[in-house]
C-alpha cells in the first residue's frame, strides 16, 4: 500500500531507549521509559497521547531542558545528549527550535517583538551586524505573515494567534532543520487553528523542514502528519504511518484513542462508541513479555508474543 | 438628533484612514454613507427602510489581509500604563509630593538666611544662661531642647541623617539582594548552599548582629549604615530568589535557553523585568524600616551619637520628656517626621506596586 | 425537522440582552443585545471562540456576572421572573443551584480541597432540599452512583485530591445535579479533560439529562463536543448571536459566513498537502462602537453594507435564523466554501475495522 515512498529516507533525529526521570529515590517518577524512534529528514512525525503520557517530556529532553536518565538522542549522526562540546551544542542551538503549547506564557511580556525574534541569533551569530540581524527579524515577521512594524511592539498587544506566530517566526529566524511543535494549535481559537498549521506545512514545504509534532488530538494530526507514534504513560505503544495507523490500528490503546477522535458531524458523532482502555485487557501471564516489533514494513506496535499474532492474523485479513 | 450627531462624529473617528481612503477611492465619500444609512443596526430602521436601501450597498466589499491582521492592534505601553495608573492614585500623588518637598527642604534648610545650627546651644543674649526647654516661638519655631538647642533645625538636621541612612540602607539592600537572589533561586548549583547559609544566619536574631556590629566600631553614622547593610540584604535576597523560582521554569524563560541565552542575558532581560514591580515595593518599604531600625537602636542606646542629630535621638530625647505636657513638643516634631516619611513610604511603596501590577491595567 | 418547536414550551427567554463591561474607565460592551429562547427538555450549544462572549451570556442566568459588569438592557424571563432585575444575593439563592446550576470548565475551582466529596454534595442536599443528615447521605451515595462513581462509600470519605481530573468532574456534575435543577450550564465541561474522557463526560451529562429532565445548555469551542451533544445550536461572535438553528441546519446548511468559516477550517476536514481554510485575522476588540457586521474585516465575501449596518435575523426556516446581509434579496448569491461537502463525507470514510 505505502510502496509510494520507496525513497531513501535518512533518519534526521534518532531518540535510542530514552528515559526520563523526575525526582530521586522514594519519589522518582519515570515520565519516559525506553522510548525509541527515529524522525525521517522532511517528513513531520507525530507524537500522541493524552496529558501524563510524557509526549511533552520527550520533546523536552531533546532541546536539552530536561535531562535523560539513561538513553541518547542523536541528530544528523551525532550524539546530542548529555556532555557535548562547544560546537555541537551550538549547533542544536541553531537547528533544533521548540514551538510552545501557550503563546501567552512563551512569549517575555517586559520584551519588545524584536528582542525576542532576535535573541537566538545574537547568541550565537556574533558575525551578524546589528542590521543584518534587524533584516532578519523583519524577513521572519513577514514569512509568519505578520507586518515587520510590528518588531517595535510588544507582545500583549498580540492576539494568542499572531503571538503564537512570533514564537514561529523566533524560531524560523534561526534558520532551522528540525522543529519540535509542542501542541502548537491547542491553546488557539478555533478560528485561528487553520492560519498556524497552513503556515507551519507552507514554511515546511518551502524550507525542507523537519517536525516533530506533539499532540493530544489525533484528528489535527491526521492532517499533518506522514508518520505518528502513540504514547501512553511514557511508553509508545505503536507507530505507523498515518493512514495505516487511522485504518489498522493494532495496541487497544490506539483503537481507544481513535474512538475518541471528535467528529464534527452530529450524525458521526451521536452513533460514535467510545472505547475505553483498560492495561488488564492484555491479560499478560508472569513469563509474558511485551515486547517492541516491527509487524509490518513501517508499522511497530508493542505487545506480547501471543497478542502479535493475533495481530498478524488481523493485518493478514485486510 | 444631537445624540446622533455625536455618535456620527465618534464613529468617524474611530474609522481608521486608510479605511477612509478606500472609500474615497471608490467615489464613495463617508459624510453620503452616513447620510444615506445613517443609523448602525438594521433594528433601528422599519422593514420599509430596509427595503429601500439602495442595491449598490449589496456590492461586495473587497477584502485586504493586513486589514484583518490590524484589527487586534492595541496601543499599551507598560510604562505609561504604570504611571497613569499610580498618578490615578490621589492619595500616593499628594504623598508623593508632600515626600519630595520636605526631603528637598531638609537639604535646602541650612541654606535659607536667619536658621540656627542645629548644635550651637544658644543663650539668651540678656542673661547669657542657655536657652533651655523653651516652647516653640516666633524666633525658636519648634522651641529649644534640654540643653538650649534650635529644635527646628535639629528635626530638619535628624530628617537629613536619617533619610541618608535609609536611602544608603536600601540601596545596598536592593544591589546585594537582588544580586544574591537571583544567583541563589536561578543557579541551582547554588540553591543548597546559599539556603544553608541563609539558614545560619537568618537563625541568629537580627538585633544581635546590628548590636554586636555597633560594639565593634565607634558608634557613627557609618557604622550604623554598616551594621544595618549586613541585615538587610537577607530579606531582600530570600524575597527576590522566591520570585525567580515562580517565574524561573515559565515557557518564555526555557524559550530563552532553548536559544542559547547566558543566565546572566535571562536575568537580566527576562526576571529582573518582570520582578521590577515587586522589587520598587520591597525598596521604597526598605528606606521607612532603616529608619525606623535607627531610631530603635538609638533607642537601646547604641545609635548615633547625640552630638550628631539624628531622628533617632531626636525622638528619643523626646521620649524622656513624654510625661511633661509643657515638653512634650520635644517629641511631637521629631515622631510626627518619622511618622509621615514611614506612612508615606508605605503607601507609594504599595501604590505603585500595584500600578506596576499588569493585571491592573487594560 | 420542521416539527423541533412542536409541543416545545419556552423555559427560559432572553431578550435582547447587553451586558457591559467597565475597565479602567473604558466601557466594553460584552453582549450587544442578545435574544435567545431556551426550550424545555432540550439541549442547547452556543459555540463561540473566546472573547465571543458565550461564558459572559450564561453567567447572566445565575447572577455570576463579573462585579464591573452591568446589564444595560434587555430581559432574561425565568419561570414568570426577570432574572435581569434581579439585585441581591438573596433573591439569587433561590435560582442558583436550585433552579439553574453550572458545571465549570476545570472542576478544582468548583470543589472545595479541604472538604471530603461526600460533604460537599449532602451540603447542596441539606442546604438547598431541606434534608437531614442521614437522607442527605443516603442520598447522596445514591446520586455518586448516578454519576459513575464506583464504590460510593469509600469514595464518599475521600478529597478531592485523591480523584483524578475525570473523576473531579463527575463529583461537579453529581453537585449540579443533586437539587435536580431546571436548567444545567455546562461551560466548557470538557476542555480540561483528556479525549477518552471526555467524551464518557458527554454521555454521562446526556443520560443525567435525560434521566432527570433538565435542559442543558453547552458553551464549548469544540465542535465535535456540539456534534455529539446538541439538538440545538447558537454560534456567536463578538458579543453577538450571528446564526441559530436546529444541529441538523446549523452542521449542514450553515448560512452566516462567520458559520461556514469556523466549520470549513476543521482539520478533520482538511486534504493532506492542500491547505486549510482559514479565517484572516483576530476577532475585534469590544471597545468602543461595532458598526455593521462585526465579522465583516474578516470576511473576504463581505458586502458594503456589512461595513455600514449591522444585519437583522433573517429567517431561513421557523427554527434556523441568521444575521448576514447575505440572506438578502438583494446581496449576490455566494455558495459556502466548498470544503463543507466533505463534513457530510465524513459519515463515510471512518475506518473500516473500527466496528467490530
Amino acid at each position: 500500500m505505502s510502496n509510494e515512498n520507496v525513497v531513501i529516507k535518512t533518519p534526521l533525529l534518532s531518540v535510542r531507549n530514552m528515559d526520563v526521570t523526575f525526582g530521586k529515590g522514594k519519589n522518582a517518577f519515570k515520565a519516559v521509559n525506553d522510548v525509541s524512534f527515529d524522525v525521517y529528514r522532511g517528513e513531520t512525525f507525530g507524537l500522541v497521547g493524552e496529558s501524563g503520557s510524557g509526549k511533552t517530556t520527550i520533546g523536552r529532553a531533546i532541546i536539552r531542558i530536561n535531562k535523560l536518565s539513561a538513553g541518547e538522542v542523536i541528530y544528523d549522526g551525532k550524539r546530542i545528549s548529555g556532555q557535548i562540546d562547544h560546537e555541537t551544542d551550538r549547533e542544536v542551538i541553531k537547528n533544533i527550535q521548540l514551538i510552545f503549547q501557550d503563546p501567552m506564557a512563551s512569549l517575555n511580556e517586559r520584551a519588545k517583538v524584536d528582542y525576542i525574534v532576535s535573541e537566538g541569533l545574537t547568541n550565537i551569530r556574533h558575525d551578524l551586524s546589528h542590521e543584518e540581524i534587524e533584516e532578519r527579524v523583519a524577513k521572519a515577521l513577514l514569512d509568519v505573515g505578520l507586518l515587520p512594524e510590528f518588531a517595535s511592539r510588544f507582545p500583549h498587544e498580540f492576539s494568542g494567534g499572531q503571538r503564537q506566530r512570533i514564537g514561529i517566526a523566533r524560531c524560523l529566524v534561526m534558520d532551522p532543520e528540525f522543529i519540535i511543535a509542542d501542541e502548537p494549535i491547542s491553546a488557539l481559537d478555533v478560528s485561528i487553528r487553520a492560519q498556524v498549521l497552513n503556515l507551519m506545512s507552507m514554511l515546511q514545504q518551502e524550507r525542507g523542514l523537519t517536525y516533530l509534532f506533539i499532540a493530544h488530538d489525533l484528528s489535527v494530526m491526521r492532517f499533518i502528519c506522514n508518520r505518528i507514534a502513540v504514547i501512553h504513560k511514557g511508553v509508545i505503544v505503536e507507530l505507523a504511518e498515518t493512514e495505516e495507523l487511522f485504518k489498522h490500528p493494532l495496541h487497544p490503546y490506539t483503537r481507544v484513542l481513535l474512538s475518541a477522535v471528535p467528529v464534527p458531524n452530529p450524525h458521526v458523532e451521536q452513533k460514535k462508541k467510545v472505547l475505553v482502555y483498560d492495561p488488564s485487557c492484555h491479560n499478560y501471564s508472569a513469563n509474558e513479555r511485551p515486547i517492541w516489533t516491527e509487524i509490518a514494513p513501517g508499522h511497530f506496535v508493542r505487545g506480547s508474543e501471543r497478542e502479535l499474532t493475533a495481530y498478524r492474523e488481523k493485518l493478514e485479513k485486510r | 438628533m444631537a445624540d446622533k450627531k455625536k455618535k456620527l462624529l465618534f464613529n468617524r473617528q474611530m474609522r481608521r484612514i486608510d479605511e477612509l481612503d478606500q472609500h474615497i477611492q471608490e467615489g464613495l465619500a463617508l459624510e453620503q454613507a452616513d447620510k444615506e444609512l445613517p443609523m448602525y443596526d438594521a433594528a433601528d430602521y422599519t422593514a420599509e427602510q430596509i427595503a429601500a436601501i439602495d442595491p449598490k450597498w449589496f456590492e461586495p466589499h473587497g477584502f485586504n489581509e493586513q486589514d484583518a491582521e490590524r484589527t487586534a492592534y492595541s496601543n499599551y505601553s507598560y510604562w505609561a500604563s504604570t504611571f497613569k495608573n499610580f498618578w490615578r492614585n490621589r492619595a500616593a500623588r499628594i504623598l508623593i509630593v508632600a515626600l519630595i518637598a520636605i526631603i528637598a527642604f531638609a537639604f535646602i534648610q541650612p541654606l535659607l538666611p536667619n536658621q540656627h545650627d542645629p548644635v550651637t546651644i544658644n543663650n539668651d543674649p540678656e542673661t547669657g544662661m542657655h536657652l533651655r526647654n523653651l516652647a516653640p516661638c516666633s524666633e525658636y519655631w519648634f522651641g529649644t531642647n534640654a540643653i538650649g538647642q534650635d529644635l527646628w533645625a535639629r528635626v530638619w538636621a535628624g530628617t537629613r541623617t536619617s533619610i541618608i541612612i535609609g536611602l544608603v540602607v536600601a540601596l545596598s539592600d536592593l544591589i546585594f539582594g537582588v544580586i544574591i537572589g537571583m544567583a541563589w533561586g536561578y543557579v541551582r548549583s547554588l540553591d543548597k548552599a546559599l539556603t544553608e547559609i541563609y539558614n545560619v544566619i537568618s537563625n541568629i536574631p537580627q538585633t544581635l548582629i546590628l548590636i554586636l556590629v555597633s560594639y565593634i566600631l565607634r558608634p557613627s553614622m557609618t557604622t550604623i549604615i554598616i551594621s544595618m547593610c549586613m541585615v538587610g540584604w537577607m530579606a531582600m535576597a530570600r524575597f527576590i530568589r522566591n520570585q525567580v523560582v515562580i517565574f524561573r521554569d515559565r515557557d518564555y524563560n526555557l524559550a530563552s535557553r532553548c536559544l542559547g541565552s547566558s543566565t546572566l542575558r535571562i536575568v537580566v532581560k527576562n526576571l529582573l523585568p518582570q520582578m521590577v514591580s515587586v522589587i520598587m515595593l520591597q525598596t521604597s518599604l526598605a528606606i521607612p524600616g532603616a529608619i525606623g531600625d535607627e531610631v530603635f537602636l538609638t533607642y537601646i542606646g547604641l545609635g548615633i551619637p547625640t552630638s550628631q542629630a539624628s531622628l533617632g535621638n531626636l525622638v528619643e530625647a523626646g521620649r524622656v520628656l513624654m510625661m511633661d505636657s509643657t515638653l512634650r513638643y520635644q517629641l511631637v516634631f521629631p515622631a510626627a517626621v518619622v511618622a509621615f516619611i514611614t506612612i508615606a513610604f508605605y503607601i507609594i511603596g504599595n501604590a505603585f506596586s500595584d500600578a506596576a501590577d499588569p493585571k491592573n491595567h487594560v | 425537522m420542521e416539527n423541533y418547536l412542536q409541543n416545545k414550551e419556552v423555559i427560559l427567554s432572553v431578550k435582547d440582552l447587553s451586558v457591559r463591561f467597565s475597565l479602567r474607565g473604558k466601557s466594553l460592551h460584552a453582549i450587544r443585545g442578545v435574544s435567545l429562547d431556551v426550550y424545555k427538555g432540550e439541549s442547547l450549544a452556543i459555540v463561540g471562540e473566546s472573547g465571543s462572549g458565550k461564558s459572559v451570556l450564561t453567567k447572566n442566568f445565575i447572577g455570576l456576572l463579573d462585579k464591573n459588569g452591568t446589564i444595560d438592557k434587555g430581559e432574561i424571563l425565568f419561570e414568570g421572573m426577570d432574572l435581569a432585575k434581579f439585585k441581591t444575593e438573596r433573591e439569587w439563592a433561590k435560582i442558583r443551584g436550585k433552579k439553574i446550576a453550572m458545571v465549570m470548565q476545570d472542576p478544582m475551582t468548583s470543589l472545595n480541597p479541604l472538604k471530603t466529596i461526600g460533604w460537599q454534595i449532602s451540603e447542596a442536599l441539606i442546604l438547598n432540599r431541606g434534608m437531614n443528615h442521614a437522607q442527605a447521605k443516603a442520598e447522596t451515595l445514591n446520586i455518586l452512583k448516578d454519576v459513575g462513581i464506583s464504590e460510593p462509600e469509600r469514595r464518599y470519605k475521600q478529597y478531592p485530591h485523591e480523584f483524578s481530573g475525570g473523576m473531579r468532574q463527575r463529583v461537579v456534575i453529581a453537585i449540579a445535579v443533586a437539587c435536580s435543577p431546571e436548567i444545567l450550564i455546562c461551560d466548557e465541561p470538557t476542555t480540561a479533560l483528556d479525549v477518552t474522557i471526555q467524551a464518557q463526560i458527554l454521555s454521562l451529562i446526556k443520560d443525567l439529562c435525560r434521566k432527570y429532565g433538565m435542559t442543558t445548555i453547552y458553551i464549548t469551542h469544540d465542535l465535535g463536543v456540539v456534534a455529539n451533544v446538541a439538538d440545538r445550536i447558537a454560534v456567536m461572535y463578538a458579543g453577538d448571536i450571528v446564526e441559530v438553528g436546529t444541529s441538523e441546519e446549523v452542521f449542514f446548511d450553515p448560512k452566516h459566513p462567520y458559520t461556514w468559516a469556523l466549520m470549513s477550517s476543521l482539520p478533520q476536514l482538511g486534504e493532506k498537502g492542500h491547505e486549510l481554510y482559514s479565517i484572516k485575522g483576530t476577532p475585534p476588540k469590544l471597545f468602543g462602537v461595532i458598526r455593521g457586521d462585526a465579522f465583516a474585516p474578516r470576511n473576504p465575501q463581505a458586502l458594503k453594507i456589512d461595513y455600514m449596518v449591522r444585519p437583522p435575523y433573517f429567517e431561513i426556516s421557523p427554527t434556523h435564523k441568521a444575521r448576514t446581509w447575505l440572506l438578502d434579496p438583494r446581496a449576490p448569491k455566494i455558495d459556502p466554501p466548498e470544503c463543507l461537502k466533505r463534513l457530510k463525507e465524513l459519515e463515510n470514510i471512518e475506518s473500516g475495522d473500527m466496528d467490530e
